[in-house]
């Protein structure tokens, strides 16, 4: 009797505790387990509004501006494979690899440039595939963004391509992989062809070109931009005329001017000049890898300096005494321990490190006019650059035949471009490599082993490797 | 919800099992007596129970008295005490002056272990669990309670990564990894949240994990009462999504009834580095140059081509420049290094009556490493309160609020720390110059270095504060008869402050005038759990214990740092308010909580027959809401032989137990917020937006690690030999990986589910009183575990692992191999006619290259244990540790700098002189290649060609070692009197006195990639080498 009054009393004392413990349960359960991230968005909420269009449009340029893509290691790990480059650093294998022209597979600087290239166009597609579906937006904005974003992917493609693919043979199976869609990222993509890519590059870059609207200075793709790539690209793919007239276009745009001789480090010195069509700007909170790699500062070892000029490049401008642009590569002024490398001086930024990237400069464009058109009609072009740089012009006597003015445009790409991530895809392009770089030098790197094995293998390693 | 649901269920059966047993209400009877020890002496502190009847209890007093009340007319009085042999008396009725004698024992079988949630004795465990008392690490000069119990718990790899003081450990339970630690029943976070413990290149990039530091490090081990290792998945499985990587259960001492004891603790002593690198000399040094010139120039007189077509001999004949005779022999590691003093100062009181105990303590400990500048403080308090309300409630408290002060070696381990640039700096170059200034490293011989090393610890300043609270407050209610609910409410407060200075005269600081860095971390976590506990005993024999529990457990973390640069030259400042420009800042905010129900019952039949189940259903905000509830089974039985007529009263097998486990656990350590896709800022032309940070992955869910165990328990005469072996096979599924994506995806990595790694081992330990004598202990305890660890699969096969971002793979994760496997060229010694290094050309293409790796051994033991001999003779006790590891390898990446035999990395100027070559050498380059027919597996030195191959097993040396690891030496006084203090022991220490080993670096255990790294442990990067402490000290009790 006594028991079973207990266990009564038992039940109404213990209904109450295992009505608070189940309450704090269900109150706690719901609170405790669903914490979102304060630092973060999600995915979903991003393209649900124009605001978050504009961040991700702004998100694109930060993912260029990545070290492994125009945060400076695409550019400085191509010319160190080059003539004008060589590798400092510690004593590291896969740098030293660079500067020795023999890459490999694992090299992991090839594998972080051939990964942050991806990554960019993975935001440049979401741009692309999400942009009709954010509310209230004013078709010059989609017009515009949807352009921008357009560049940016043909941008990362042709660099793809002249790093990993067989740019030159327009029969080579050895492309790229595009990707277009963001749905299943997680899926392998087989490599398309040489000319399969191209067309892909050619129908983003025309179509960005039908769409730009408007223009907002040279920090961000344009229609000149546009212009200007599609002028380097048909110059790559072989097409003159068209190569020439894109440029051509540029050239006539109010926006830009060459510097005279006396002026012309400003594009170095200075941010945003008109010399530039696109330059990436970097500020000092949010800085590039230029200046760390190939400068850093007077009494810095070589060690300390990854990505030091070449002795070959010194020789080169020796042999240009008039040439300005000799004073943008540096011999002499170096601690002893680094001879007989140079640095180059574009990227003099040591206390605040935010050297801008220098995409597309006009003198490009007068340089890519001159080549489409041949050594009669455009030596004009390739004066008006020598001009600009303090040197005498050529006379047609001077660039006599095909091969001697081809040479004389690649010597003038060299004096202008170096260090901007162009004399390696000028060599292979114009089938210079064995003479410049030596022989059995492979013209294009590796891809990635990580990429392969990831693939299962889908995606095909290039010859040579 | 399914939890509320077994919330209910399980309460519903408390119910019933409380209601079932109703008591026959009888009148009270009182038993006193009197209990005496060893020599006839009063014995306090003994336990008395009636058998089977556990509310029925009482604790004899200081006189050996007790007196006990119970409502049963007659039984058995149990009594039990460490030390001493149980004892059990009838009675019949109420008695006044029983006389009970207590016999001594070594048997442990009646100790009491903590096994999650409740205690069990010993003997009737049926899951792996080591324990490890006070005594067996007390006075040992370490900050890290790991490190102490290092070749004392079989199964159990303790590895110090580094000397640095506060450094992390890694730890390992049967093979996995970073275990869960509990201290006085609160989950800790354990991790290292320094923001300084990351390696940078002198253009701050982030290269690697640099040295942790551990926040275990917060507890003072001198507070510690005992510990328990949760080994198998059955013991561990009730904590379920954390116990993957085992349990580890920290006691502090609490208080006692009866006079306050006070206890005073102290020793002090020197520390010096262990192991030092012999380095050449300066003549040594040029020497050395010279031979490299000389070697090459006859090979140039051979064959000229082989040095290209510009090559200037010059370079090899032209006398060395001037600036190789500067008459100064600097040994630059002598210069970091120093003798640094050690000490430890503890005060603790315990006391308390019937109805308060507490234990207070404070304890301060200073330590200076062994390189200069650098040194670790640590200040503590503590009190454990606990309160008997009434018969039925009693509460109690435990907090600890610990300071310690870091003041860091920078860059531990990394490209520009200061041992790593000490190590190959030129021996011509002096520390200072003439006028006192520090000389400029680049006007010596070595171009591998980035600074003065001296320079770099006297003017790079880090420090890295913590202040940490943990506290708990905790109500026990007998509910009725035989159930217990038990609330308590703990917090773990963790607060770190990182400070770094770059003065502008540094390699790191000198472009943008001196440059900082500020970091700030917070962690504070709340914890509430709530269990209920039904033991009871039926009819004599079945023994029974159930609990159930809720608990609720809430993290929240925010991590910022700020960096600046441009401070005022010469005003001294390094505020960061001082900077002429903030280049960076992050702030991050994060969190996570865990929900979960406990169940767990254990029945025994006779203390023969043992059964035990434990669940636990756990809830992870880190997992997709759909997925992210997980119950964590486990199952054992044990079987006490000794019990059975046939085994019983057996003179001298006196107890055997055998054991099968079988548990599931849990691991969700992946970081928060991974299953979703989320975008970051990014920020261009002053514009923020986002970009995208990571792949989400709805699946992910627990990691998890199945494990069986077998085992058996034995004592043999009463306790003279006690041990046990296990054998246990372990299977880590669905492991959290970062799954290789291709880059087309965008991303580089996704966390995933995927492969399976197999852990399984045999375990042995062995405890012996070999000799007992009145005068003269000798008492050996000894264990060994064979660990085996394989990757069954793997998302993707064959991965490449970098040690450091920037340097080429050291490690693969490869099908049929250990986690941490070496991967490179293997090196064939060398060749005795020319004196060349050869590499193996695996795949015989003729060229030696990447294609020709392979697999080069292991970071992990094949074996490892320890032995540990305990002497007591009259007055006088010593104690020997030592402990042993065969089968492990260490990738000593830095050899490829001490080991350059005179190659250049071209030091010379246009006129062929000589100026620099890469770095000094260590001393075993004195048994190079001289001569043809000379046989050496060091190759020929060189001033051109490079005869080393940083990534070939050149540098993959065996780190088997045998070490004496504690040598303790003490004095006892007990005096007759006690009036002015009971116990007197003086003591002489010597840790880490000897290591016997082949390999060169400074020490076989190491892991320069950060302490928690199993994929890539094993690499020595100039790892902060291990001192060797002798200290003096002294335990007061009065």
């Amino acid at each position: 009797m006594i028991a079973v009054q207990n266990t009564k009393y038992l039940i109404r004392k213990w209904s109450l505790l295992l009505l608070i413990l189940s309450s704090l349960a269900q109150t706690s359960c719901k609170k405790i387990l669903d914490v979102v991230s304060p630092n973060e968005v999600d995915d979903n909420t991003v393209f649900t509004s124009v605001d978050g269009l504009r961040n991700a449009r702004i998100g694109m340029y930060s993912s260029l501006q990545d070290r492994n893509y125009y945060g400076g290691y695409y550019q400085l790990v191509a010319e160190s494979y080059t003539d004008n480059g060589s590798t400092g650093g510690y004593d590291l294998i896969d740098l030293n690899d660079l500067a020795g022209r023999t890459v490999s597979p694992t090299n992991i600087y090839i594998q972080q440039n051939y990964n942050a290239i991806y990554s960019t166009i993975y935001v440049a597609n979401k741009v692309i595939n999400n942009i009709d579906i954010v509310p209230n937006l004013s078709s010059e904005e989609h017009d515009n963004t949807l352009a921008e974003a357009l560049f940016i992917r043909s941008l990362a493609n042709f660099d793809l391509l002249r790093f990993w693919g067989e740019h030159w043979d327009k029969s080579s199976a050895y492309g790229i992989s595009i990707v277009t869609n963001t749905d299943a990222p997680a899926q392998s993509v087989a490599r398309s062809t040489v000319e399969q890519s191209y067309q892909q590059i050619f129908t983003d870059l025309l179509k960005a070109k039908s769409l730009f609207n408007s223009y907002q200075g040279n920090q961000y793709a344009s229609l000149a931009a546009t212009n200007a790539l599609l002028a380097r690209v048909y110059l790559y793919h072989g097409d003159m005329q068209q190569a020439a007239d894109y440029a051509t276009e540029v050239i006539n745009d109010n926006n830009y001017a060459l510097f005279d001789a006396a002026d012309f480090q400003k594009i170095y010195t200075n941010k945003l000049t008109e010399e530039s069509v696109f330059e990436l700007k970097f500020d000092p909170q949010n800085t590039s890898f230029f200046n760390g790699a190939t400068y850093l500062r007077d009494d810095a070892l070589r060690s300390d300096v990854t990505f030091l000029a070449n002795a070959d490049l010194n020789t080169f401008f020796e042999s240009r005494p008039d040439d300005q642009r000799s004073a943008l590569v540096d011999f002499i002024n170096n601690d002893v321990s680094i001879e007989p490398d140079g640095r180059s001086q574009k990227y003099r930024g040591e206390t605040a490190k935010d050297n801008s990237a220098y995409i597309i400069r006009l003198a490009e464009m007068y340089l890519i006019r001159a080549e489409a058109l041949g050594s009669v009609d455009g030596l004009a072009d390739l004066n008006t650059i020598r001009e600009a740089r303090g040197m005498t012009e050529l006379t047609n006597e001077d660039v006599a035949g095909e091969g001697a003015f081809i040479t004389a445009v690649l010597d003038e790409r060299r004096a202008e471009l170096n260090f901007e991530g162009h004399r390696l895809f000028d060599l292979v392009r114009l089938g210079k490599v064995d003479e410049y770089l030596g022989e059995g030098v492979n013209p294009i790197m590796p891809i990635p082993q990580r990429e392969i094995s990831a693939t299962n293998s889908l995606v095909t390693q290039n010859p040579g490797y | 919800m399914n939890g509320k649901k077994l919330l209910m269920a399980f309460v519903l059966f408390l119910f019933t099992a409380t209601a079932m047993h109703s008591h026959a209400q009888t009148a009270e009877i009182t038993v006193k007596g009197k209990i005496t020890g060893k020599d006839g002496l009063p014995l306090p502190g003994v336990s008395i129970v009636v058998k089977g009847k556990s509310k029925a209890a009482a604790l004899s007093d200081a006189d050996g008295t007790f007196s006990l009340k119970t409502k049963e007319a007659s039984g058995v009085l149990v009594f039990s005490t460490v030390g001493y042999s149980i004892k059990e008396l009838a009675f019949n009725g109420a008695a006044a002056n029983l006389s009970v004698q207590l016999e001594e024992s070594v048997s442990v079988l009646n100790d009491v272990v903590l096994t999650g949630y409740i205690k069990q004795k010993k003997s009737d465990i049926t899951g792996a669990i080591s324990s490890v008392r006070n005594k067996d690490f007390k006075d040992q000069p370490v900050v890290n309670i790991a490190q102490s119990i290092q070749g004392k718990v079989a199964g159990i790899l303790v590895t110090t990564p580094s000397g640095t003081p506060g450094a992390g450990l890694l730890v390992s339970v049967r093979g996995s990894s970073n275990p869960l630690y509990v201290v006085d029943g609160v989950p800790m976070i354990s991790e290292s949240n320094s923001s300084l413990a990351t390696s940078y290149n002198t253009d701050g990039e982030v290269v690697g994990q640099g040295q942790n530091i551990s926040s275990i490090a917060d507890i003072n081990p001198d507070d510690i009462e005992s510990l328990e290792v949760l080994k198998d998945a059955s013991s561990a499985s009730i904590y379920g999504a954390r116990a993957a990587n085992g349990v580890v259960l920290i006691t502090t001492k609490r208080g006692k009834s009866g006079k306050t004891d006070f206890s005073f603790n102290s020793y002090t002593g020197v520390q010096n580095v262990a192991r030092v690198i012999p380095f050449l000399s300066s003549a040594d040094f040029v020497a050395l140059t010279e031979d490299a010139r000389a070697q090459d120039y006859t090979l140039y007189q051979q064959d000229p081509s082989l040095f290209g077509d510009d090559f200037d001999s010059r370079i090899l004949t032209n006398p060395l420049p001037s600036s190789w005779n500067t008459g100064v022999n600097t040994n630059w590691l002598n210069e970091i290094f120093h003798t640094a003093p050690i000490s430890n100062i503890q005060l603790s009181a315990r006391g308390g009556n019937d109805k308060t105990r507490f234990f207070i303590a404070g304890n301060y400990f200073d330590q200076q490493g062994t390189v200069i500048e650098n040194s670790y403080k640590r200040g503590s308090f503590r009190i454990n309160l606990d309160n008997k309300v009434s018969e039925r409630v009693s509460i109690g408290a435990s907090a600890s609020f610990t300071y310690s002060r870091n003041h860091r070696s920078f860059n531990d381990n990394a490209y520009t720390g200061i041992v790593t640039n000490a190590i190959g700096a030129s021996p011509l170059e002096p520390v200072y110059n003439e006028d006192g200034s520090f000389s400029d490293y680049t006007e010596y011989q070595a171009s591998w270095l980035s600074d003065n090393p001296v320079k770099s610890a006297k003017k790079i300043t880090a420090y890295t504060s913590s202040y940490r609270f943990i506290g708990t407050v905790f109500a026990d209610v007998d509910v009725v008869n035989n159930l217990k609910f038990r609330s308590s409410f703990s917090t773990d407060y963790s607060n770190i402050n990182d400070d770094q200075f770059f003065d502008p005269s540094t390699t790191d600081g000198v472009a943008v005038g001196g440059k900082a860095i500020k970091g700030l971390f917070r962690n504070t976590t709340w914890i509430n759990e709530n269990t209920l506990t039904y033991q009871n005993t039926f009819k004599e024999k079945n023994s029974l214990t159930v609990l159930g529990g809720f608990s609720v457990q809430s993290s929240k973390i925010n991590a910022s740092s700020i960096r600046g640069q441009g401070f005022p030259a010469g005003s001294g400042l390094q505020n960061i308010s001082s900077a002429s420009s903030i280049t960076a800042a992050s702030d991050i905010n994060t969190g996570w909580g865990l929900v979960s129900f406990l169940a767990r019952a254990n029945y025994s039949y006779d203390s023969k027959y043992l059964l035990s189940a434990s669940a636990r259903y756990d809830g992870s905000s880190r997992f997709n809401p759909s997925g992210r509830w997980g119950v964590f089974p486990a199952v054992s039985a044990g079987w006490v032989l000794t019990r059975e007529a046939f085994l019983d009263h057996s003179k001298w097998l006196t107890n055997l137990k055998i054991r099968a486990s079988y548990g599931l656990t849990g691991d969700q350590e992946i970081g928060n917020f991974q299953y979703l896709s989320y975008w970051s800022p990014g920020r261009y032309d002053g514009y923020a937006g986002l970009r995208p940070r990571n792949l989400g992955n709805n699946d992910l869910t627990w990691q998890r690690n199945k494990m069986f165990n077998i085992g058996a328990d034995f004592e043999i005469a009463k306790g003279k030999f006690s041990g046990s072996v296990e054998y246990f096979k372990g299977n880590r599924t669905k492991l959290l990986a970062n799954a290789v994506l291709p880059a087309t995806s965008g991303f580089s990595s996704l966390t995933i589910n995927s492969g399976n790694v197999e852990n399984s081992g045999v375990e042995f330990s062995l405890n012996a009183y070999v000799i007992k004598k009145k005068d003269f202990n000798w008492n050996a305890s000894f264990n060994i575990s064979f660990i085996k660890n394989r990757i069954k699969s793997l998302y993707s096969d064959n991965e490449l692992i970098n040690a450091y971002t920037d340097l080429f793979p050291t490690h693969i994760l490869k099908v049929g191999e250990a986690v941490g496997s070496f991967w490179g060229i293997q090196y064939d010694g060398v060749d005795p006619q020319t004196g060349d290094p050869i590499y193996n050309d695996l795949n015989k293409d003729g060229v030696i290259d990447d294609a020709d790796s392979r697999v080069l051994g292991k970071a992990t033991p094949d074996f490892f244990g320890g032995l540990t001999n305990d002497f007591r003779y009259k007055n006088w006790d010593m104690s020997i540790a030592t402990q042993f590891s065969v089968g492990s390898k260490v990738y000593n990446l830095i050899r490829a700098t001490y080991q350059t035999l005179g190659w250049s990395d071209q030091g010379w100027d246009e006129n062929g002189d000589l100026y620099q070559v890469y770095a000094n050498n260590a001393a075993i380059v004195n048994n190079r290649w001289k001569n043809p027919g000379d046989k050496t597996d060091i190759p020929r030195a060189s001033l051109i060609f490079q005869n080393y191959l940083q990534n070939s097993s050149q540098f993959i040396e065996d780190a088997s070692f045998f070490r004496i690891r504690t040598v303790n030496l003490g004095y006892n006084i007990r005096p007759k009197s006690r009036k002015v203090f009971s116990s007197l022991r003086v003591y002489a220490q010597v840790q880490n006195l000897f290591v016997l080993t082949n390999y060169y670096g400074f020490d076989p255990e190491v892991s320069s990639n950060g302490g928690d790294a199993e994929q890539t442990a094993g690499v020595d990067y100039a790892a902060y080498p291990q001192a060797r402490t002798i200290t003096f000290g002294v335990n007061l009790n009065f």
